[in-house]
């Protein structure tokens, strides 16, 4: 079976990573797009910094999203073992990757050891934008917070005010059980993501949960539209100091999510070479990019445009790794499931950085 | 590999060696000199003073919440990158790579990350691990987690505490054991607002002393060199020297350190109620020789409060500039609060200033005193060059009073106090005391055996510039600092206790993580291997 592609044509590994190195080495802005677990991420940033390139994840959009709350506005957090333990009133918050389905109901189906003890109970709130999300609401039973026409930041608008006793323009469904069950519940969570809404949407719910602190407790989860990609946020951070999406000039990281939008600089032609990751495996890299593309995906043929194409293996099936996990809310330390001979993307980055002309080796 | 230092003026308080004479590296550890032998790298250091590497026992450099700073103010980064020379902060430290190697250009070879979730170890791990040059050590936090509650709540034997408290120091990897605000999280989450040291955590009757004592006397009995790191309770409130002077004088014999005093040497005195209880902490600390303290020395400008006291952080809010903050309440131990805080130079600033330095003077010996700045919470360690020159020139600290606001200094004892620290204390004060309280017999002075950190300062009269750009560093023998800059990199190791665990314990373990988290262990555990370097990790023998 090959791992390597020159074009569509197979080629042994060490010719794939000499050809790569070459267009490396001639590029005058390379960019990445990232998707593998931490010790992926540190040695194509590494990468990126040595070639004097920028870096966004693969799922960049909603990441920005999600990093914009942070920069713009910060927030009230909890972890997700502590709602689990302690939460007798969860809050769901829009549209919730399904990849967080299984927790949730995990939750559902356990009751809270710690603060009031109660049984559990679930609303979600609503906008006329998620869909999706009615399907998981119906399976914790939530009761839904909403009303009709509004979309989920005016609906938040609208329940803030509400709870702050303001008159409110609209009426939203069971905002009076709501109420009840803030009295009772001593540290109610609300559950959000990236997929929620837009930044300003999660800023008013924040805005929301810092209202109900000031005579009681309340917090938030946040559940990452993809725990990769928050992984290689918090990667960046401490490497660079900055999130995703960051770029090297001087060899100085900056952090601009308006330059260093890795799309952008394609369709703009500001790059000139696209390093393409994809360590889940069955993706396509975007389109509309006439730039050379060198594809790192999981594989088993070439990649279609890609000048090269380096098959290489995921974190936790193929090989041990780190990865975030929304589990635990923090790093995960995982192992091959089912170990492979696919290399891992560090060490193929690791390969073209020992190809790249100096041969030096990257710190990480 | 035989180097050899010539002609400098050697400070090594702890082998009573300080002199003008040669210092000899041989294959990474300090030799006496060799008889006949010639040396393959010889470097004049006439003119110079030689030390030992500096030990921080104390700065915030990695892990969750420190990451969770840098998220929240990535402007704060950007404002603190490398800027034309010795402009004021003109680098905060705040990626790990920077950290290095700033740390390493002040001569600095060793830094403890004294807040670590025990939860989030990895992560933090990870960070230190991408910290090149210096060596790093972590501090576990415990003391607002359920299961040490419970145990405490049920009266369960003090052996079953001791399992663990070096369950957690092992299976974190970590150096000694800090209680935060001890109870304050736990009952932050059950709606309580402020909380001193014998007031009780709900849901389980335990007083926040009770929760000290009993892991003080754990850490004790264990062994663990490092006596319990307490963040007492009401950090930075008008009145906290009450909290600190009650802790201090709760030791009853057993040995105990208490992080970043200066802010809680705040008295209720003046027109403002916030006045400078220095003197009378610092009393207190020189009458009791179980307790050791360090400074949290405030500084001006711009900084970003990081802290796993959550209660305090959030009661913060209000106050933080730029308007952006993070409260997260955690499971178990971790937790805390990003705020973002600019010192000014007015009254309050003014007094905190001058509180941290009168604990400096007034404390009269370098081995229980620890040179601190709390990184980030009281400045960024970048500040350490100035702070240097403070405590070793009273006409500096009269130079910079004359800025500040007068009322504040005018309670505080600051302008009297003349002492100015000697080179032999800085020496004490920043290499040999923090090697003896953390149990590291190998550095922190420049005896035969010893491994060869050492910090080499041009002697000038401008006293914060020769410790901000060291003349040379060498790290375990490697050159990696000429002239104030990084020459040359390498990867330091994190030091760990590495308690055997006890095979009841981790099925405890198992059984608790199961049933409360619905996860197995592994979720919450990490094998070495997992930080992808070469022996990441480094065991001090106690
Ligand atoms: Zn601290």
């Amino acid at each position: 079976m090959s791992v390597a592609w020159v074009g569509s044509q197979p080629v042994p590994l060490t010719d794939a990573v000499r050809n790569a190195a070459k267009l490396l080495a001639s590029s005058r802005c390379p960019v990445f797009t990232l998707d593998a677990d931490v010790h992926g991420t540190r040695s194509a940033i590494a990468l990126a910094e040595r070639l004097g390139g920028a870096y966004d994840h693969a799922a960049g959009d909603v990441l920005a999203k999600e990093v914009a709350l942070f920069t713009d506005h910060g927030g009230m957090f909890t972890m997700p073992g502590e709602a689990r333990r302690r939460s007798s009133l969860i809050v769901i918050v829009g549209e919730i990757p399904v990849a967080h389905h299984e927790l949730l109901q995990a939750w559902a189906g356990s009751q809270p050891d710690l603060g009031d003890k109660h049984k559990r109970t679930w609303f979600h709130i609503d906008g006329t934008e998620t869909i999706e999300a009615d399907k998981l609401a119906r399976k914790l039973k939530a009761i839904p917070l909403g009303a009709d026409g509004l979309s989920l930041p005016a609906v938040l608008g609208v329940l803030r005010a509400g709870l702050q006793g303001q008159r409110i323009a609209a009426s939203l469904t069971n905002i009076d059980r709501f109420r009840k069950a803030l009295t009772t519940a001593q540290f109610p969570v609300f559950v959000f993501s990236g997929t929620s809404g837009e930044t300003a949407g999660l800023v008013m719910l924040q805005g929301l949960v810092a209202d109900l602190n000031k005579t009681g407790r309340a917090s938030s989860v946040f559940l990452p539209a993809d725990d990769d990609a928050w992984g290689t946020a918090l990667t960046s951070l401490w490497m660079t100091g900055f999130p995703p999406r960051t770029g090297f000039s001087n060899s100085l990281p900056s952090y601009d999510p308006g330059r260093w939008d890795i799309q952008r600089m394609i369709r703009d032609k500001e790059a000139d070479l696209h390093v393409w990751m994809s360590t889940r495996g069955g993706e396509t890299p975007p389109r509309g990019g006439k730039i050379p593309l060198i594809s790192l995906s999981k594989t088993n043929s070439p990649t279609s445009g890609a000048k090269i194409t380096i098959s290489v293996g995921k974190a936790g099936i193929d090989h041990d790794g780190v990865s975030y996990s929304s589990r635990t809310g923090t790093f995960r330390a995982v192992q091959a499931a089912q170990p492979s001979e696919l290399p891992s993307v560090s060490s193929i980055v690791g390969q073209l950085a020992q190809a790249l002309p100096g041969r030096k080796a990257l710190p990480c | 590999m035989l180097i050899r230092l010539t002609g400098g003026d050697v400070v090594d308080p702890v082998n009573a060696a300080t002199a003008k004479r040669d210092v000899w590296i041989r294959d990474g550890l300090l030799v006496d000199a060799p008889k006949g032998a010639t040396a393959d790298e010889t470097h004049d250091v006439s003119g110079c003073i030689v030390m030992a590497g500096a030990i921080d026992i104390h700065s915030h450099i990695g892990g969750g919440n420190v990451n969770t700073a840098r998220l929240l103010l990535p402007e704060h980064h950007r404002a603190h990158q490398p800027r034309p020379a010795n402009t004021p902060l003109s680098n905060a430290g705040w990626s790990t790579f920077q950290t290095g190697t700033l740390y390493a250009q002040m001569g600095f070879t060793t830094v403890v990350e004294p807040a670590m979730a025990p939860y989030t170890a990895l992560h933090t791990h990870l960070e230190l691990a991408d910290i090149p040059i210096i060596d790093k050590a972590t501090l576990a936090i415990l003391g607002n987690d359920d299961f040490t509650l419970s145990l405490l709540r049920n009266g369960k034997s003090s052996a079953m505490l001791d399992d663990y408290v070096a369950w957690v120091i092992g299976s974190t990897r970590a150096l000694g054991v800090k209680v935060i605000n001890a109870g304050a999280a736990a009952a932050f989450k059950e709606n309580v607002r402020s909380f001193s040291l014998d007031d009780t955590v709900p849901e389980y009757g335990v007083s926040s002393r009770k929760i000290v004592k009993s892991l003080q006397a754990s850490v004790t009995r264990l062994g663990v060199p490092h006596p319990l790191h307490v963040h007492a309770n009401n950090l930075g409130i008008a009145g906290s020297a009450d909290t600190a002077a009650a802790t201090i004088a709760a030791t009853e014999g057993v040995p105990l350190h208490l992080a970043h005093l200066q802010f809680y040497g705040y008295g209720t005195e003046g027109k403002r109620k916030f006045s400078s209880e220095a003197a009378r902490l610092a009393e207190a600390v020189n009458a009791n020789p179980d307790v050791t303290i360090d400074i949290g020395q405030v500084m001006f400008g711009q900084t970003v409060t990081i802290s796993s006291d959550v209660m305090r952080q959030y009661l913060a809010i209000g106050n933080a500039s730029p308007k952006k903050t993070v409260i997260l309440d955690g499971d178990g131990n971790g937790g805390g609060g990003i705020v973002p805080y600019r010192y000014k130079q007015d009254y309050y600033g003014s007094l905190q200033w001058a509180v941290g330095l009168e604990l400096f003077l007034l404390i009269t010996d370098p081995w229980r005193v620890y040179f601190t700045t709390d990184h980030p919470n009281g400045a960024p360690f970048t500040a350490y060059p100035e702070l240097f020159e403070l405590l070793m020139s009273s006409n500096a600290r009269d130079a910079k009073s004359t800025e500040l606001n007068a009322t504040a200094l005018g309670l505080t004892t600051l302008a009297s106090v003349r002492r100015e620290y000697t080179l032999e204390e800085i020496a004490i004060m920043t290499r040999a005391a923090p090697a003896k309280l953390l149990g590291l017999k190998d550095r922190g002075h420049l005896g035969a055996g010893a491994i060869a950190d050492v910090a080499v300062y041009r002697k000038g009269r401008d006293i914060a510039k020769m410790f901000r750009e060291a003349a040379l560093v060498f790290k375990n023998g490697d050159l990696v600092v000429k002239n104030g800059k990084v020459t040359h990199y390498r990867w330091g190791k994190t030091l760990r206790l590495n308690p055997p665990p006890d095979k009841a314990m981790v099925k405890r373990m198992q059984a608790y993580h199961e049933e409360r988290y619905g996860l197995s262990l592994d979720w919450f555990t990490f094998p070495d291997s997992a930080i992808q370097r070469p022996d990441p990790f480094a065991e001090v023998i106690s």
